[in-house]
């Protein structure tokens, strides 16, 4: 009987830690100003008032736009630059170990370092304030994580059926685009919607690099931190808004990434 | 219809790893080409060197005298059946027999045609729709011979493609492949370490060892004149007893002495012992040409101690222990019974008798 409860009452456990933050989040969004910050809480009248009120009465839907905008925006480019870095890595080791380490290692950079470098060079090239000098940024983000990953996905198991498909008659190009890319697909889509995410939830070179129009939702959400306080409710209705397309995202990310790594090819 | 031609062909991994050291090999129009040899002697490497998926270090590939060695092995017309078959996993079998015919933008009816061919003839018409990895090994064993076969190319290179099936489908398998070999009468160069697969498919058989070629012949012709103690040792389960022996008799050239007995010399052995009197020798005596009873023409006996007696169902191994401490195995009728420590007498047929340098290995012929 305990044997049985006890994992569960753990499971439970963990589950509200995780939980909980999100729910009151979702519980602050439906409360209007004044309830949401009573102690001890009052659960008050459910109403989506808030989020009506941040996409008529702020720029919050723009942010949003601007968000999708930048984050598809860098993974679309990223994508197909990332898989070329990582099949010339996993099959001719251009550059050798000592390439990947570089590439490796501007990940290790803390991003406020590169922010002030880039915040210059954008000054001149007068991409300041721009969506198309936020995607360049955040590639400097993306493009080496995601080469990084993939490197892992154009295994070995790729590479026999790639000798397969050369022998039949492809050449190097025809291998890549009809075996290479569409076998490691599952791996692919999911370095994708990390990318996407990780585009999502960037906040530093946003906050220095973009302008007001062109601020993205992390940006967006702080500006509800004004000077004359939190406004705790409307931005519990913001980060809902802005969490939630990752919400959708994950599931598939997850399916992905668990194929991408196991492949199936040759099993 | 291709011949192959391999000249000082030699591969270097990295820096110091031989896979292939110096071989030169030609298939002939039409042959049917073992590559045997143990785990790690280069034949993978060979057979990808062909292929030219594996950069060659030096010497040249040729292919009806023109050498291939920087031709793309898109280009090459050789098709390659791979031990683990690496299917296209993200197409149908239909699929992966078409995709080397697409590519040479064969007619859309001429494709249709082969596919449906070649799926009748390895029996995998039911199957055209299914994924890889929906198959079992023996079936995407025959759909990665059929998307060898569906392309018709010069000539097949196949690397131990059976070797992941089981004992009775291996043995289907290969009376499959002969078969096809005899219809097709193309040129096939196959990988194996297993010898029987090496006996009873191959016209001829290339024997390698440590990236080198050790002999090449016909199955029965390597079989009886293996030309040192590994091809010697290799070939056949169990393999051929070597012996540790002296030259000896009264000129020190009349018998070969496994004390206590002394095996008479033949005249032809003698004069191939030539100049060896009284010297160390290495015995070749084959399991088979061993037995209990005196039924060859010439023939001596030897007394062994039974150590072991392997029932094989047709046949029985006897493993036995000569005076000496040495072991000899003999292949007996399946009616064979001894217990373990008893005595037996064991009849050689003196024709039979196989001399190798007990330094060098190599075999001891009349030249
Ligand atoms: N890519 C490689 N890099 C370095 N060494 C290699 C590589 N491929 C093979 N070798 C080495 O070359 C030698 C020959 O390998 P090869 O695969 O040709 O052997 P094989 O005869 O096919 O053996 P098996 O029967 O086990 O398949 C081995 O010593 C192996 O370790
Ligand atoms: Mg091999």
């Amino acid at each position: 009987m305990v044997a049985q409860l006890l994992p569960h009452a753990v499971l439970i456990a963990f589950s509200a830690a995780i939980l909980l933050p999100l729910l009151w989040l979702l519980r602050v969004a439906l409360t209007d100003k004044t309830t949401a910050y009573k102690i001890p809480p009052e659960w008050g009248q459910a109403s989506i008032g808030n989020f009506v009120e941040i996409f008529t009465g702020y720029p919050f839907f723009n942010y949003f736009i601007n968000s999708v905008t930048v984050a598809i925006g860098a993974t679309v480019i990223a994508l197909p630059l990332a898989a070329a870095i990582a099949y010339a890595f996993a099959r001719y080791n251009t550059g050798g170990m000592s390439l990947r380490l570089v590439v490796l290692s501007s990940q290790m950079l803390p991003p406020v370092i590169l922010v002030l470098p880039l915040f210059t060079l954008f000054l001149k090239a007068q991409l300041l304030n721009s969506l198309v000098g936020l995607i360049a940024a955040h590639l400097t983000i993306s493009l080496p994580f995601l080469a990084w990953l993939l490197v892992a996905f154009f295994d070995r198991n790729i590479a026999l059926v790639e000798e397969a498909a050369r022998v039949d008659g492809a050449t190097r190009l025809q291998t890549f685009l009809r075996i290479t890319l569409p076998v490691a697909a599952p791996g692919i889509l999911a370095a994708g919607l990390l990318s996407f995410i990780l585009s999502w939830n960037e906040f530093l070179f946003a906050l220095i690099l973009s302008g007001p129009q062109t601020n993205t939702l992390p940006v967006g959400l702080s500006s509800f931190q004004t000077h004359r306080g939190v406004d705790i409710s409307l931005l519990s209705a913001a980060t809902i808004c802005a969490i939630l397309p990752v919400f959708v995202l994950l599931p598939f990310m997850r399916r992905y990434l668990i194929k991408g790594l196991s492949l199936g090819a040759l099993k | 219809m291709a011949e192959i031609g391999l000249r000082n062909l030699t591969k270097v991994y990295g820096q110091d790893v031989t896979a292939v050291d110096s071989i030169d090999l030609d298939v002939r129009d039409g042959e049917f080409m073992v590559l045997l040899g143990p785990s790690g002697c280069g034949k993978s490497t060979t057979l990808r060197m062909i292929a030219g998926l594996e950069a060659v270090t030096s010497g040249e590939i040729m292919i009806d005298g023109d050498v291939v060695n920087d031709v793309d092995p898109a280009e090459r017309d050789l098709a390659v059946v791979f031990q683990n078959y690496a299917l296209y996993p993200h197409m149908s079998v239909a699929g992966n027999l078409s995709f080397g015919l697409k590519l040479r933008k064969l007619p859309r009816d001429e494709i249709d045609r082969r596919i449906a061919a070649t799926a009748d003839m390895l029996g995998i018409g039911d199957l055209l729709k299914r994924r890889p990895r929906q198959l079992s090994g023996g079936q995407q064993q025959r759909v990665a011979l059929g998307r060898a076969l569906v392309r018709d190319p010069a000539a097949f290179l196949f690397d131990e493609p059976l070797s992941n099936l089981d004992a009775k489908l291996r043995a289907a398998m290969r009376t499959e492949l002969i078969k096809l070999h005899r219809m097709l009468g193309k040129t096939i160069v196959h990988v194996t370490h297993d010898q029987v697969e090496a006996m009873t498919m191959g016209e001829r058989i290339c024997i390698m060892r440590d990236g080198r070629i050790v002999q090449v012949g016909p199955p029965l012709e390597v079989y009886r004149n293996p030309a040192d103690t590994f091809v010697a040792g290799f070939l056949a389960s169990p393999p051929m007893n070597l012996l540790d022996a002296r030259l000896g008799g009264e000129t020190g050239l009349d018998e070969v002495e496994l004390p206590p007995v002394g095996l008479p010399l033949l005249a032809r052995h003698k004069e191939a012992l030539q100049g060896r009197a009284g010297g160390a020798i290495t015995l070749g005596i084959r399991p088979e040409d061993l037995d209990v009873e005196p039924s060859a023409a010439q023939h001596a006996a030897m007394t062994v101690t039974v150590v072991a007696v392997e029932a094989l169902g047709p046949e029985v191994i006897l493993v036995g222990a000569l005076p000496g401490g040495q072991e000899v195995s003999a292949r007996l009728e399946s009616d064979f019974a001894a217990p373990a420590g008893s005595e037996v007498q064991l009849h050689v047929d003196l024709e039979r008798l196989h001399f190798f340098d007990t330094d060098t290995g190599r075999a001891v012929t009349a030249s």
